[in-house]
């Protein structure tokens, strides 16, 4: 074998750690400018292909008017009127729904009876979609902000509820056998045990609901309401005044996207034993 | 440090004294137990376990797989009563007699509680203040050399060192006994000889008597007094050995570098009258 054929690499202390550390910040970067330059790119072409007569602005809207009916709409207040109706609808039937579910749930960890009874009647709910309830609620609560409430909260309870019974069901038989030998009593056993092991599913419950209280609250303002989000893409649709519901959507989106980081970061305060798991 | 020696001199001195007065701690006699689930045969496990620990006492239980130790476990630890025969617990208790702490292959450490918190989990039931436990914890924390983990999770310490963390858990109640179902069988060679010895020297240091239930002949030998051999399913005493190397050496290393640690091997090994290679079905 001739020398030329032998090939020597080197990698040396410290240097590939450094590369590592350059590298998570730049693909960072770069991701967020190839993100950036993709939409941008999606919104210029959109705009001209409306421009120069491609796209039938009447059925999709337009970048350029979206951002006008937005202008409009912010300046008039509607926007931020209807978006804290929506937001705050959602946000109180979520945290009804969901905490009350995640409590009812972990009692049921106290009698097996109960739950087994009741086991069927729970799944036969979540199985069913909450928004199918809507006609009624509105009929018992009204087309005002309540009745979205009760839906949102409807939407939130059964599935924060059975992801709190079936938490509690997971935990390890020997922390409780621990538990025992300590001479701990069963209220013992559930504040320090199966309250805390089930903290995580939870928070998953949670995670969920954000979409599900959503969901109801958007479709309750579909059938019937005075104000929101849901009532403004809908009164819009019908008119066939695309960039308004486009506004409506884009206000939607933000919406949950900041309803999910703030539960992610309750996440981490509240599991602070989960960190460096992820 | 002088002071504590004297003490446990004088202490053992006494308990030698007393010899064979010596209490005990925990007896079993003729416990049996069946399983038996509705439809099918019931399941004799255990025949026949009669067996006295004294106080003080190491005394190892080793038997081959599959012959019901963690039934074993459950019956002596009070968590599954015996379908017949009777235990009787002799210690600090008035309601059950002797308080029991046990420690498993798994450390069972709760990972939502910081370290200090884990090992006050038992006084904090027993009811200890939160100013008194947290002294007592920190005290022993700092005296096994984890006294900078107080405030951190269980998933950021090792296997040795959870281990080390869920044994003072278990002492720091102060049970009359203490159960260990394979402490060590997660843990790699070499931290489990460290922690075979640092165990044995702590356990002796409180004076408390101990039930090592283990397949490992070789960490029964070297840390016990007694090595009690079980039979195959369903499970009797079938031998009981003195051994008491490491009381006498001092140390379990140098019980395992002994020269009468092969013989108690090798006749353990045929009391245990393992097959390999596929005799059994």
């Amino acid at each position: 074998m001739s020398e030329a054929q032998l090939h020597t690499h080197v990698i040396r202390a410290g240097s590939v750690k450094e590369n590592d550390e350059q590298l998570a910040g730049n693909t960072l970067l770069s991701d967020n400018l190839w993100r950036g330059a993709g939409l941008a790119l999606v919104v210029i072409l959109w705009q001209i292909g409306v421009n120069v007569g491609w796209i039938n602005s009447f059925l999709m809207g337009s970048p350029v008017g979206i951002a006008g009916e937005a202008w409009r709409l912010i300046q008039s207040g509607q926007l931020l009127n209807d978006t804290i109706a929506t937001v705050y609808a959602t946000v109180v039937g979520f945290l009804a729904g969901s905490i009350l579910g995640s409590i009812c749930g972990l009692l049921l960890w106290f009698s097996r009876t109960v739950a087994r009874i009741i086991d069927p009647f729970m799944v036969a709910l979540n199985g069913l979609p909450k928004i199918a309830l809507a006609p009624m609620i509105i009929i018992w609560f009204g087309s005002g902000m309540f009745s979205k409430i009760m839906l949102a909260f409807v939407a939130t309870f059964v599935v924060a509820l059975l992801s709190a019974y079936q938490g509690t069901h997971q935990i390890d038989r020997n922390l409780i056998n621990l538990m025992r030998s300590l001479g701990a009593s069963r209220r013992e056993v559930f504040t320090k045990v199966v309250a805390p092991a089930t903290l995580p599913w939870i928070i998953s419950a949670f995670r969920l609901n954000i979409g599900f209280a959503l969901i109801a609250e958007i479709g309750g303002e579909f059938i019937s309401s005075d104000r929101g989000l849901g009532r403004m893409i809908f009164v819009a649709g019908n008119l066939f005044n695309l960039n308004v519901v486009w506004v409506g959507v884009i206000m939607l989106m933000i919406v949950a996207i900041v309803l999910y980081v703030i539960v992610s970061q309750v996440e981490k305060r509240l599991l602070p034993w989960e960190k460096g798991h992820k | 440090m002088n002071a504590s020696m004297a003490a446990s001199a004088t202490r053992a001195a006494s308990s030698s004294a007393q010899g064979i007065q010596r209490q005990s701690v925990i007896t079993l006699e003729g416990i049996k137990k069946t399983f038996s689930s509705s439809g099918a045969e019931p399941i004799e496990v255990i025949e026949d376990i009669t067996l006295d620990i004294k106080q003080e006492e190491f005394v190892s239980i080793v038997g081959p797989s599959g012959c019901g130790k963690s039934t074993m476990f459950n019956i002596i630890a009070s968590l599954l009563e015996p379908s017949d025969g009777s235990i009787t617990l002799r210690g600090s208790d008035p309601e059950c007699g002797a308080r029991i702490g046990y420690m498993l292959q798994r450390d069972l450490l709760f990972p939502w509680r910081t370290i200090i918190d884990n090992v006050c989990l038992g006084l904090e039931i027993q009811g200890v203040r939160k100013a008194r436990r947290y002294e007592m914890a920190r005290d022993q924390l700092a005296r096994y050399g984890l006294a900078d983990f107080a405030d951190q999770y269980p998933n950021t310490l090792s296997g040795g060192m959870r281990q080390r963390v869920a044994l003072i858990r278990t002492l720091i109640t102060d049970p009359d006994l203490i159960l260990l179902d394979e402490p060590f069988s997660a843990l790699d060679y070499q931290t489990r000889l460290v922690l075979e010895e640092e165990i044995v020297t702590i356990l002796k240091e409180h004076h408390k008597t101990v039930v090592l239930i283990t397949h490992d002949i070789g960490e029964a030998i070297a840390m016990s007094d007694r090595v009690a051999v079980m039979t195959q399913r369903p499970t009797s005493v079938k031998k009981i050995y003195d051994v008491g190397l490491s009381r006498e050496l001092g140390s379990c290393l140098k019980a395992r570098s002994d020269v009468r640690y092969q013989g108690f091997f090798n006749s353990i090994w045929d009391d245990l009258d393992i097959q390999i290679a596929g005799g059994e079905s």
